[in-house]
């Protein structure tokens, strides 16, 4: 590993990396990706509104408008090319009084002038045919057809599975704590690992200016963690909003949003709090209140002793206001990727094309491979067994049993989707890397028939005692003995 | 494989059903019962403690003798397969790893499927999601069937039978349980059960009592408790850490009714089963719901006088249907 120079070092396999890793996979170069986390998406990735963006709110002439515009169209082929699920579900910005209309009018043409396409201003009555459950005190709505909803993690882990079959090499728990360079190679050290590097990409998302810090540099902008809560609500939800809803926006942000998810619960959240730490994901009894408090009154009938699971994520938020996508100033071959707050999952795919461009300017060659493998893996797209049609059930069962017991019956997940998640290019090897996987335990019992399962099938396929298996981390153990 | 009766579930309520219908004239070979697990019994089989049924009987003694007397009824059955749908024509699709993927048609079905733990997304805690941190049936799971322990200081959330019983086990198996909590002011148990599981060994009820946040980036480390005020709101003078490794919760249980839900089986939203007429049929005609599936019953007991019930009712229902269907036959 010591002499193999790669081309091209991405740092950080959140969804900018993960994009990055994508697109470079198609083409003749050595491309290494490094993860500070256990997992891909294990940062700001991992839990966010799963939204993708329209593309009204950025101001114009930003690179997040522009970015935002292109990179939600270009969402839906990646998700069918890799099997993610995606809904255009459409959003609805609504409005309570004129002053909010004056606004919606604002976002209106802003949204058309950063062109967005199909939106329009509807008025209550239309509002209330779409969505009869939300309040009767809305009397207006901004209404973004081409906006939709997506699984980010799932994203990220296709588009690295993808990436991964293709030849790019992953490297996890590689936090680079020192970067050095050695003539025209960059040295990327994390502890007494190396990787070397011609070209470097730091998508370390909140962690980008510390990144930048290693080679002596400073983004000319603070990354202010901000945190957002989240409640997500049972399946049995469904339906009660069948668009993402939002409020209409004031200066803390886009505000707190009731949307479905493409798995089929509802998402409440998030609020916006600035936190000390970066990796600060706890949630609070008050955040709790305040996103419900919110969501009632967006959505009044909404039953929130459905309430399965709460969460926390934290977003990078650039105070400059905009993503900040340029090489650095002493090293032209080190591109910095940073301050990728929202709409950074809507904008991915055009981020890493402009990442891409970048590194073109800066010499990087690009031939396309001669072949190039379009599914996550060689043998297609993982499909789970609750996505498969009649035909493919069965299928999958004549080969390999595993298919036909079933594990998590809130999600519908079969062993054999958990062997698959085992064996896969990114194997999974903990309890939540199976669980993000295949949904296992995401149900309405979240893991409380499964999870003593999903534990023993990691052990067996992976040849350890389920004492070793962890939930996720290398200090998350879940067991602590033998009884006596 | 077509069957006159099938049974989905093989806890005390379906085993129970299956022996009533057959005394209510269904023929043993007209019977099958689905079970998704290796062995017929539910989830009594996790209970290895005492206090089901007549003679004080361990919950997997209770299973057994069901069992046998199913078994030796000759009634059909199958383990190991899961029932993914049906329809309303009574056609339900079942995977094994045995008998693959199969259809199975059945003129009456009667719906066992029993219940699962409520998530703890309804407890509001705060702070970090670490591991360490499980259902009582998680954790029941893996001391008695298994053999590990979950932790070694073990805070209880919920005063459920289930809480208390594996509050006792985790201090046989060697664990050292700090107290169990619930918000309540009073336990979801009676008297005898607090003081046969939780005073005999010391380990302290708070009630009004609960975890407002938990604290540990990878395993748990401590946790913060809080008292409730009459309104249930917590009294933020009286909130104290307390170190440990592990939280077990108990939230309740839900009927489970996945099945149910693919068939368009119409559902109460208070009970969050099945509405069911007087005779345990669904909005389906021929489909009964029974036991903790229909709705959480207090004890073992009743669930298998509903189970016996739902027997009757839908050996009832397959008389009137043959009946029918021959005079049907003679009009024709």
């Amino acid at each position: 590993m010591k002499n193999k120079v790669y081309d091209v070092a991405i740092i950080g396999a959140g969804i900018v990396g993960a994009m990055c890793a994508f697109y470079l996979s198609k083409y003749k170069l050595n491309v290494a990706v490094l993860e500070a986390g256990i997992d891909v998406a294990s940062g700001t990735t991992r839990a966010n509104s799963a939204i993708v963006h329209a593309g009204y709110d950025a101001a114009e002439g930003s690179l997040k408008a522009k970015l935002n515009v292109k990179g939600s169209l270009m969402v839906e082929p990646i998700a069918k090319q890799l099997g993610v699920h995606y809904q255009r579900c459409g959003s609805l910005v609504i409005g309570y009084s004129e002053n909010d209309l004056e606004h919606l009018n604002r976002l209106l043409v802003r949204g058309k002038k950063n062109g967005v396409k199909g939106l329009e201003i509807i008025d209550e009555n239309r509002l209330h045919e779409m969505e009869p459950n939300v309040s009767k005190n809305a009397k207006y709505a901004l209404y973004a057809p081409s906006a939709g909803i997506v699984c980010p993690y799932d994203l990220a882990y296709a588009t690295c599975e993808n990436a991964c079959t293709n030849g790019v090499e992953f490297f996890f728990e590689y936090k680079v704590d020192k970067i050095e360079k050695k003539g025209q190679t960059f040295m990327l050290y994390a502890g007494e690992r190396l990787i070397s590097s011609k070209y470097v990409v730091n998508c370390a998302g909140l962690y980008a200016d510390e990144i930048a810090a290693l080679i002596f540099e400073s983004l000319p902008f603070k990354i202010i963690p901000r945190r957002g809560e989240y409640m997500l609500l049972d399946k049995s939800e469904a339906g009660v909003v069948k668009h993402t809803i939002f409020v209409t926006p004031s200066e803390k942000g886009k505000g707190i949003l009731v949307s479905p998810t493409v798995d089929g619960n509802i998402i409440v959240g998030p609020n916006a709090n600035v936190v000390e730490s970066k990796a600060d994901t706890g949630v609070t009894i008050e955040g709790l209140q305040e996103i419900a408090q919110g969501a009632r009154t967006m959505v009044p009938e909404i039953n929130l002793d459905s309430v399965i699971t709460t969460f926390a994520g934290v977003r990078s938020t650039p105070t400059s206001g905009d993503f900040y996508i340029q090489a650095s100033k002493k090293y032209p071959k080190f591109i910095h990727s940073a301050g990728i707050e929202s709409p950074g999952l809507a904008s991915s795919p055009a981020i890493a094309e402009y990442i891409i461009e970048l590194l073109k300017k800066a010499g990087l060659k690009l031939k396309e491979k001669d072949s190039y493998i379009k599914t996550r893996t060689k043998n297609g797209n993982c499909k789970l067994f609750y996505d498969m049609t009649e035909e493919e059930r069965k299928k999958a069962i004549q080969r390999d049993p595993a298919y036909a017991k079933m594990v998590c019956r809130c999600e519908m997940v079969t062993e054999g989707d958990i062997i698959n998640a085992i064996n896969r290019p990114i194997p999974a090897h903990t309890v939540d890397m199976v669980k993000r996987r295949t949904r296992a335990g995401m149900g309405r019992c979240q893991g409380g028939y499964c999870r003593a399962r999903v534990a023993e099938i990691i052990a067996r396929e992976l040849n350890i005692s389920v004492e070793e298996v962890k939930k996720f981390s290398s200090n998350s153990h879940i067991l602590c003995g033998r009884t006596k | 494989m077509d069957k006159r009766l099938v049974i989905i579930g093989s806890g005390p309520a379906g085993l129970v059903c299956a022996l009533n219908a057959l005394k209510g004239d269904v023929r043993a070979e007209d019977i099958l019962i689905i079970e998704r697990e290796e062995e017929l019994g539910g989830t009594l089989n996790l209970c290895i403690h005492t206090g089901f049924g007549k003679g004080n009987k361990t919950g997997t003694e209770l299973a057994t003798q069901l069992a046998d007397k199913v078994k030796s009824s000759g009634i059909n059955y199958l383990v190991n397969t899961t029932v993914i749908s049906f329809d309303k024509n009574k056609e339900i699709t079942v995977v094994s790893p045995q008998i693959g993927y199969e259809k199975i048609k059945a003129e009456a079905i009667v719906l066992a499927t029993g219940c699962r733990e409520r998530s703890r997304g309804g407890l509001s805690i705060g702070g970090t999601r670490p591991s360490g941190v499980m259902s009582a049936g998680t954790a029941q799971r893996f001391v008695n069937l298994e053999g590990y322990l979950p932790g070694k200081r073990t805070i209880v959330v919920g005063s459920t039978d289930l809480a208390v019983v594996i509050a006792r086990r985790l201090t046989l198996e060697g664990g050292n349980v700090l107290c169990v909590c619930d918000r309540r002011s009073k336990p979801q148990v009676d008297k005898a059960d607090i003081s046969e599981c939780l005073d005999f060994f010391n380990i302290p009820l708070k009630l009004r009592t609960t975890v407002t946040r938990l604290f540990g980036k990878e395993r748990l480390e401590a946790v913060e408790l809080a008292d409730l005020d009459k309104n249930g709101k917590t009294i933020r003078s009286t909130r104290r850490i307390l170190e440990c490794d592990s939280l077990i919760y108990s939230c309740g249980f839900i009927p489970e009714n996945e099945v149910a839900f693919s068939a368009g089986v119409e559902m109460k939203r208070a009970t969050r089963g099945p509405v069911t007429s007087r005779k345990l049929e669904t909005n389906i005609e021929g489909v009964f719901s029974c036991g903790n599936a229909r709705y959480i019953h207090s004890d073992v007991v009743d669930v298998m006088t509903d189970g016996k019930k739902a027997g009757k009712f839908v050996a009832d229902y397959l008389r009137d249907l043959a009946k029918k269907k021959r005079t049907q036959g003679e009009q024709v």
